[in-house]
């Protein structure tokens, strides 16, 4: 099953994407829009939260109310998201709409009205929605060890930091929008029922301006504490817990991803197994890749009441640390049974393979064949991932907790 | 597109969609059983025994049953409701009758004391993780004022008291008057080979017997209780309401799920407007679920204490807007626009039509194409949403919000 993969660059240096799909009459888009809260200046933390809801308040010709009914009129389903790299907005919707919808997000991106009027609403819900992330201390958990784990601007919240919300006016972020809404290092990505050259024609005409300029080099600075309690008087202690691994450009970046596997793939996985099988200790327990660009590591969330978040955080680290001791055929094949099944029951869905080749051309350069991932993991070992674990061992922990009491951490 | 069925002299029935170009199958067991089958000693037993189905049978532990899953590379879980319990894969084609023989094998489950003894740790801390969701949390209890003594007001988890008391006896029991072939259906969608699949059910299930699985069936009115539950932990208000819908066997099911979307869809709706735009509540959404013999609209808000008195008023006036002025043509025109759309990207995916597939089946023993839903969509006009608000009062909720201490 050879896909294709479209590509064409426009002249400032935008790059549009585009990978057929035969069995569907849906396409999903995303615009990768360089200005996530590490690429923005220093004390603007949240910006792009309130930026990503603003422009969508009101864009060329349409007043706010006007653009949502226009979008929705559509029948599309609208995406947006922030993370330290990117502001991605997107939609998926029937593909003979597409044509009308670039068009509402061109406007979007090129002529957002940034009205005074509709500035405060959208601040403020970037605000409440750091508040409400208190009755949420599963997702705190996990946002927070990012935040740890990652140096600094990497780290920097997704969410934003109210005191820094709260500062920002309607010129500053007028003025962040105009000088990070940059062209050129803006990607576009499809995936679904398309026609590539009616597509780029259409995009050409509108994004076809400005120079090429490129982002400015970005110097790490330190990375958060290595343990941090928040306390909780709630049923739970929720744990999130990191440890680097390597980039997804290194070479044994598909020795790690089998590793993750065999940690926490399926229900027979060490965690899944040792965690909640045999002990009991957790419903939820969890390990995954998470990367950025140049940085990556392995994180993991457990949730469990106080009285277990000792044994639970102990038993957890013993796993990572013993994976490098012994692993076997059988774990092996099923770690790599698991990821192939899951790529092509991804490839199935229009969103999930724009959101996958925009993310691969971002962090790669290119996009990468579903047959060239399996081909990678194929040749994965017993052997090489052990050699891998080996030569990479998991050497300190980044820890999060929240709930009613902490944990001892070594 | 090709339907097929089979229903066994047990009744088992086994139906399948097959679509010869997708890249994946999947498989699921609609076990017509779940909270409201409950009655308050046995509370969260529907819920546990679709943990210890996974426990094995007289030949599989658990770990193996885990690897025989993960040797598949499914994606595989299970889900119980107030009245369905669904255990579901997809995979790739080449190992659906793998994963089709283990689903079979594991609807015969061992449950044994010490599986089941260590599972209760996990469904406890299930509960518990609940409990720090107060979005979920408020949700369950709005469900039981509303519901009161009707047995869909029945919690899905039980509580740590009910499930500390259970016995595996008594499960053993549940299961046997509930896991009957006449009360379950298997589904198939995506690229697979019918005659396969079917007679591999068939040849294994064929066997088991039937036995009544009686269900009270008694539509629900609804009252319009209110209670406000302080928590001074909390940093948000939550707020759900709950009215009166209707069952899924009612034909005005579709000018429901209209409805629940020009109301509270999460872009575009009256909500939406009124409340998030506007930045008053950060999170507002209205749907509609419906049931078996009955159905339910159910709202979730959250806005900060400063907000809560204000939000009540906006959504007061929603309703009182809607049943003096119904809905516009041009609201019901971008409702349809959005539904129909998410039912042709849900279906573009076996996973996603195997679940509309199977409750079809389940609760109204029929096939209907994805073009049969979208007509229906298509044919609902004014008339029968203002008929719809008149019947059943939209505006009338029973009201439940957790919120933070009010004196602080």
């Amino acid at each position: 099953m050879a896909e294709r993969l479209d590509k064409y660059v426009l002249k400032n240096g935008m790059v549009i994407l585009g990978e057929p799909m035969k069995a569907v009459e849906s396409v999903a888009f995303d615009f990768l829009l360089p200005a996530g809260t590490a690429i923005l200046p220093e004390g603007v933390c949240g910006a792009a939260n309130v930026i990503s809801d603003w422009i969508f308040r009101g864009a060329g010709d349409k007043n706010n109310r006007q653009l949502g009914e226009a979008l929705d009129s559509l029948g599309l389903h609208r995406y947006s998201a922030v993370n330290s790299a990117h502001i991605t907005i997107g939609a998926t919707l029937e593909a003979e709409n597409l044509a009308e919808a670039l068009d509402l997000y061109g406007d979007v991106i090129l002529r957002p009205r940034l009205e005074a009027q509709q500035f405060v609403p959208a601040k403020q819900l970037a605000i409440d929605n750091i508040k409400s992330l208190d009755d949420d201390p599963r997702q705190k958990v996990m946002l927070k060890l990012y935040e740890k784990f990652y140096p600094a601007p990497w780290g920097r919240s997704t969410m934003g930091e109210i005191d820094q919300i709260k500062a920002l006016t309607v010129e500053k972020t007028t003025k962040i929008v105009k000088e990070n809404f940059n062209l050129s290092e803006t990607i576009f990505a499809m995936a679904g029922k398309y026609d590539f050259d009616a597509v780029c024609r259409q995009l050409e005409k509108m994004f076809e301006k400005g120079e090429k300029k490129p982002l400015n080099p970005i110097a790490l600075g330190a990375r958060g504490e290595k343990y941090t309690h928040i306390h909780n008087d709630g049923a739970q202690v929720h744990i999130g817990l990191m440890t680097q691994t390597v980039k997804p450009l290194d070479k044994a970046y598909y020795h790690m991803r089998i590793a993750v596997s065999i940690l926490s793939g399926g229900m027979s996985s060490r965690l899944f197994t040792e965690v909640r099988e045999k002990r009991g200790l957790c419903y939820a327990v969890s390990a995954k890749y998470h990367c950025l660009k140049d940085l990556a590591g392995i994180s993991c969330y457990a949730g469990t009441t106080p009285d277990k978040a000792q044994e639970t955080i102990d038993v957890i680290i013993n796993e990572f640390n013993r994976l490098s001791d012994e692993i076997s055929e059988e774990e092996i094949q099923r770690a790599k049974v698991g990821l192939k099944s899951a790529l092509i029951l991804q490839s199935e869905s229009s969103s999930s393979r724009a959101g996958a080749i925009g993310s691969d051309y971002y962090m790669l350069g290119k996009v990468r064949s579903l047959d060239e991932i399996k081909q990678n993991i194929d040749a994965v070992t017993v052997d090489s991932v052990l050699q891998f674990l080996r030569t990479n061992k998991f050497r300190d922990f980044t820890i999060v907790t929240i709930g009613p009491k902490p944990v001892s951490v070594k | 597109m090709e339907f097929k069925k089979k229903i066994l002299t047990n009744d088992l029935s086994i139906i399948g969609e097959v679509n010869k170009s997708a890249k994946s199958a999947a498989i699921g067991f609609f076990v017509k059983t779940g909270s409201r089958d409950e009655t308050p000693q046995i509370s969260g037993v529907s819920h546990f025994l679709e943990h210890m189905l996974f426990k094995g049978t007289e030949k599989l532990n658990s770990q193996q049953v885990n690897e025989a899953f993960d040797r598949t590379g499914a994606q595989f879980n299970a889900f119980t409701s107030e009245e369905t319990t669904v255990y579901y894969a997809a995979v790739i084609p080449e190992y659906l009758t793998e994963v089709t023989k283990l689903w079979i094998e594991l609807m015969r489950p061992a449950l044994r004391d010490e599986d089941f003894n260590i599972e209760k740790n996990v469904i406890k801390e299930e509960i518990a993780m609940y409990k720090d969701m107060p979005s979920f949390d408020v949700l369950d209890r709005c469900r039981k004022l509303y519901f009161g003594e009707h047995p869909c007001g029945n919690s899905v988890l039980g509580s740590v008291e009910s499930i500390d008391k259970l016995s595996v006896s008594q499960m053993r029991e549940y299961f046997s008057r509930r896991y009957v072939p006449n009360n379950m259906t298997v589904a198939c969608a995506g690229n697979f080979n019918w005659e396969q699949i079917s007679s591999l059910v068939e040849g294994s299930c064929a066997e088991w017997p039937k036995q009544n699985a009686p269900r009270i069936l008694t539509d629900w009115p609804g009252n319009k209780k209110a209670e406000r539950i302080e928590n001074p932990k909390l940093a948000r208000e939550h707020i759900c309401l709950m009215s009166r819908g209707v069952s899924i066997q009612d034909k005005r099911r579709f000018a429901a799920a209209l409805l629940g979307t020009i109301i509270g869809d999460s872009t575009g709706s009256r909500y939406f407007w009124e409340l998030v735009d506007t930045a008053l509540a950060e999170t507002a959404s209205m749907q509609y679920v419906p049931m078996d013999g009955t159905g339910v609209f159910y709202s979730y808000i959250s806005c900060s204490k400063e907000n809560v008195t204000k939000v009540m008023e906006m959504v007061v006036n929603i309703f009182n807007k809607l049943s003096k002025e119904g809905v516009t043509e041009k609201e019901l025109k971008t409702a349809k626009n959005k539904i129909l759309s998410a039912l042709v990207i849900k279906n573009e995916i076996p996973m996603g039509r195997l679940i509309d597939l199977g409750f079809n089946w389940t609760y109204l023993q029929q096939y209907h194409t994805i073009e049969d839903e979208m007509n229906a969509i298509k044919a609902v006009n004014l008339a029968d949403i203002s008929s719809l608000i008149e019947a059943i009062k939209p505006g009338e909720f029973t009201q439940v919000i957790l919120g933070p201490d009010k004196a602080n």
